[in-house]
């Protein structure tokens, strides 16, 4: 259980406080409400290549991480296709150093040429280093356009291609602050062990001049429902046959969600997941295969992904797997079974929730799902998860004409 | 009125409290470290084995640690792990050079069951041929994938440079992976598992009678002597370049052996390095990426084993950046050895470093991880009270003389494979 107080200050920054008197430490998370899915589509990457300039000095404020280290804190921030977020540790006597950090790079940055020019080299960088240099790097780079048609979950958080990073102006920064970065675009948590009115005065002293602005209305297009069974084949400088199998699910909120984030364990977890047991233990056709839910807030994937043995082709795998799922279809998982997969669930989550960090993120998260308190709420929905409503939620997701099936394979020698 | 020009006042760390955590004897040579007090109902169960890469030919240890749980006449290894999965336990074993820990991570309520089916996996394991050449199967591939990064194939010949001429210098190659025989995992577990339990540590709020249980139990695997370690390693000076058709970015490395805890300079050069290049505002950072943006990431590092330890520079930089990348590392380099750090950053730096041992000093897990730092080197949780004096009392001129000792670009193995 994480407990936690809300308030919110006139300019409609939403404020969370979570109570933990065993830590020398605070916490400050702040997420904004923009993500890769925000971006137009002749500028993606944005979003992220954004994330970078937040460290490039505010306006009153020349250097933002020398600032938090004089106070023995530390930061970082990360961009998803829904969300960014940004977050401080610092000594608790020293909330206010991170407090007045975040609270000014809020209200203006220093937008400077010099720190949008290296910055996006560093991007450039990064783009080579995750996507571009590694051996199956550029998946989703891959994946997402052949899953998404239409919603901008068809790009990646690095963006589509290095050229929309080489191209970001000035001008297209100073908007992108304008447009997202006020107080009711915001959610802050405070975590560590402090009183709740101290907190809500340091927080309105830093934060409560900054002017509202507007939420920005999203309006996304819609992913219009999948008809057909889709399919890419690539060669890559590889050494293994690989295979990607999304299949479309539904958004964060839904219950449905719950589940299919149980199905994906039920299929594909490590050493004794149905697809682990039957296509690798009992037939020998790969070399790894595990499952996992992409966990984004619109229309997500479920993935099943892995490597195909030394001698074994993509036809005679794609029988068997397809088999495989039609047994999880058909036949009930009893409850022995089911009750192993939740027990997992409780497990990670308690360890997860270890972490002060940890705690303040998600209570972030769950306050923009719509309420924090979600958070300790989430284990009673997978509590109730029956056999039943798995085999109904993969019927419902475990068809062909819902899967987009990405395939990887080595270049072949000419001659 | 709000000024936010003005920085709000900074309070210095100025004290941390270390717990040291329970002590209890398995054997003479053999001990459980516990801390109990843990806020909720997670628990840490470790098992150290003296079954390090170290110990045998290539790849018997990292298979060996691979097929703990491959199965028994009773039960085979899917069996094995759905037990584990029933109690909501996850575990790993990671080899390094020197050892192999068998981590399990559970609930409370359930460690000594969890323990119960490690006991009989061990007790029992027959390493089935089918086994094994399944998991042949799968290294291989995986192996294959890493052999196409440039960080992984330069970390490889770093290595080699650093521990040349020793059994630290060896890693494995895809054919390798022929010549395993199921008698050399027989042998190397019989060896240094059954026999080779060097510590256990347990983080969590379990019951004195599931530790005792533990304990009793573990007896049988404690290793009988004090293992023994390589006591000195002198590294390949020079330049290494490997080529690799088609990257990107090139993978560099640059360092040398050095020392680790139990040397006189080890608080002084960890100062240095943070400095160079172990934290966001580093000098190397600030140069390399944040000025000229030739890489996403570059650090410093100082890594120990039991009687020495290695420092590295580790980076990817854009191909076209490489020569000039090792050109700014030797210049900053070259401006520790001959200016003296300002009291600004070097203020900075204290303050950093302060706040992260008082970081690291948060909770059980955190405390755990910080004991085990030390003990590994026969020292007590009074190394950090030391640390924590050196940082405070550290001078621009003793940093200049570390610079000078151990930052010579002669004495450096420097690598590049891009």
């Amino acid at each position: 259980m994480i407990q936690f107080d809300r308030f919110e200050l006139d300019n409609g920054l939403k404020v969370l406080f979570h109570k933990d008197v065993s830590t020398p430490m605070a916490v400050v998370n702040i997420l904004y409400d923009v993500g890769a899915r925000d971006e137009s589509e002749d500028q993606t990457g944005f979003a992220h290549l954004f994330e970078h300039l937040m460290f490039g000095g505010s306006i009153n404020i020349p250097e933002f991480d020398s600032e938090l280290q004089k106070a023995g804190g530390d930061n970082n921030a990360f961009t998803s296709n829904d969300i960014t977020n940004y977050y401080e540790t610092v000594p608790a006597n020293n909330l206010d150093t991170a407090l007045w950090l975040e609270s000014d790079r809020m209200l203006s940055l220093a937008f400077t040429e010099k720190s949008l020019e290296v910055q996006r080299q560093v991007v450039i960088e990064e783009f080579k280093q995750r996507y571009l240099n590694q051996p199956y790097g550029d998946v989703w780079l891959l994946l997402r356009p052949l899953a998404y048609k239409i919603h901008p979950y068809k790009w990646a958080t690095i963006g589509k291609e290095i050229s929309h990073i080489e191209n970001a102006c000035m001008d297209d920064v100073r908007a992108f602050f304008q447009r997202f970065y006020n107080p009711s675009n915001a959610i802050l948590c405070v975590a560590g062990n402090f009183d709740l009115e101290f907190i809500k005065e340091r927080v309105s002293f830093w934060f409560g001049s900054i002017p509202s602005g507007k939420k920005p209305p999203r309006i996304l297009p819609l992913e219009p429902k999948q008809l057909e069974f889709r399919e890419l084949m690539v060669e890559r400088n590889v050494p293994a046959n690989a295979f990607y199998y999304a299949f479309k699910m539904s958004e964060r909120k839904n219950e449905e969600y719950y589940i299919a984030d149980i199905l994906s364990d039920a299929l594909g977890r490590e050493k004794s997941g149905r697809l682990y047991v039957t296509l690798k233990k009992e037939k020998q056709l790969v070399s790894d295969i595990t499952s996992y839910i992409t966990g984004s807030l619109d229309e997500g994937l479920l993935i099943i992904t892995g490597k195909l043995n030394d001698g074994v082709d993509f036809n005679q795998f794609d029988n068997e797997f397809w088999k495989c799922l039609e047994k999880v279809k058909s036949v009930e998982i009893n409850e022995n079974e089911l009750n192993r997969l939740k027990i997992k669930i409780r497990t990670a989550r308690e360890f997860q929730e270890q972490g002060l960090l940890n705690r303040a993120m998600n209570l972030c998260f769950y306050e923009l799902l719509g309420d924090a308190n979600g958070v300790n709420e989430e284990h009673l929905i997978y509590q109730a998860i029956t056999p039943e409503a798995l085999q109904f939620t993969a019927n419902e997701i475990l068809r062909k004409e819902n899967c987009s099936l990405l395939k990887i394979k080595p270049i072949e020698d000419a001659g | 009125m709000l000024d936010r020009t003005q920085a709000p006042i900074i309070t210095e760390v100025d004290e941390v409290k270390f717990i040291d955590p329970k002590v209890i004897q398995v054997t003479n040579n053999v001990s459980l470290f516990w801390i109990s007090d843990v806020p909720n109902s997670t628990a840490r169960l470790d098992f150290y084995f003296d079954a390090g890469t170290i110990r045998s030919v290539s790849l018997i240890a990292s298979l060996t640690a691979g097929l703990l749980f491959s199965g028994t006449k009773e039960k085979d290894a899917i069996t094995f792990h759905n037990l584990l999965d029933d109690l909501g336990a996850y575990y790993d074993v990671a080899v390094s050079h020197e050892n192999s820990v068998v981590s399990f991570y559970g609930l409370n309520d359930q460690i000594l069951r969890i323990f119960q089916i490690f006991e009989e996996a061990m007790e029992h394991v027959l390493f089935p041929q089918t086994e094994l050449d399944e998991i042949i199967q799968e290294r291989k591939q995986k192996l294959q994938v890493s052999l196409e990064k440039v960080g992984v194939l330069a970390q490889r010949e770093f290595q080699k440079a650093i521990f040349d001429q020793t059994n630290y210098d060896r890693y494995a190659n895809v054919k390798d992976f022929d010549h395993v025989e199921r008698t050399q995992i027989i042998d190397f577990f019989e060896q240094f598992y059954k026999s080779g339990l060097l510590k256990i540590v347990v983080v969590g709020d379990i019951s004195t009678s599931d530790i005792n249980y533990i304990t009793s139990q573990s007896k049988k695997w404690s290793i009988q002597q004090k293992p023994q370690f390589e006591l000195s390693f002198q590294n390949k000076i020079g330049r290494v370049h490997v080529e690799k058709k088609d990257a990107l970015q090139t993978a560099l490395r640059v360092g040398k052996i050095l020392f680790n805890k139990e040397h006189e300079d080890y608080i002084a050069f960890t100062i240095l390095n943070t400095i160079l290049g172990d934290y966001f505002g580093s000098r190397l950072m600030k140069n390399i990426r944040e000025d000229k943006g030739f890489t996403y990431g570059i650090g410093s590092f100082l890594s120990e084993i039991r009687h020495a330890g290695y420092f590295i520079i580790a980076t990817e930089v854009g191909k076209d950046f490489t020569e000039k990348t090792i050109e700014e590392i030797k210049k900053e380099i070259g401006r520790l050895q001959t200016e003296l750090i300002s009291d600004e950053e070097l203020n900075l730096v204290r303050s950093y470093l302060l706040g992260q041992i008082l970081k690291s000093a948060d909770g059980p897990y955190a405390t755990m991880d910080l004991y085990t730092a030390v003990e590994q080197h026969d020292m007590d949780l009074e190394f950090y009270n030391s640390y924590i004096h050196g940082i405070r009392t550290i001078t621009p001129s003793e940093l200049l003389e570390m610079a000078r000792k151990y930052l010579n670009w002669d004495s450096f193995s420097v690598i590049s494979v891009g």
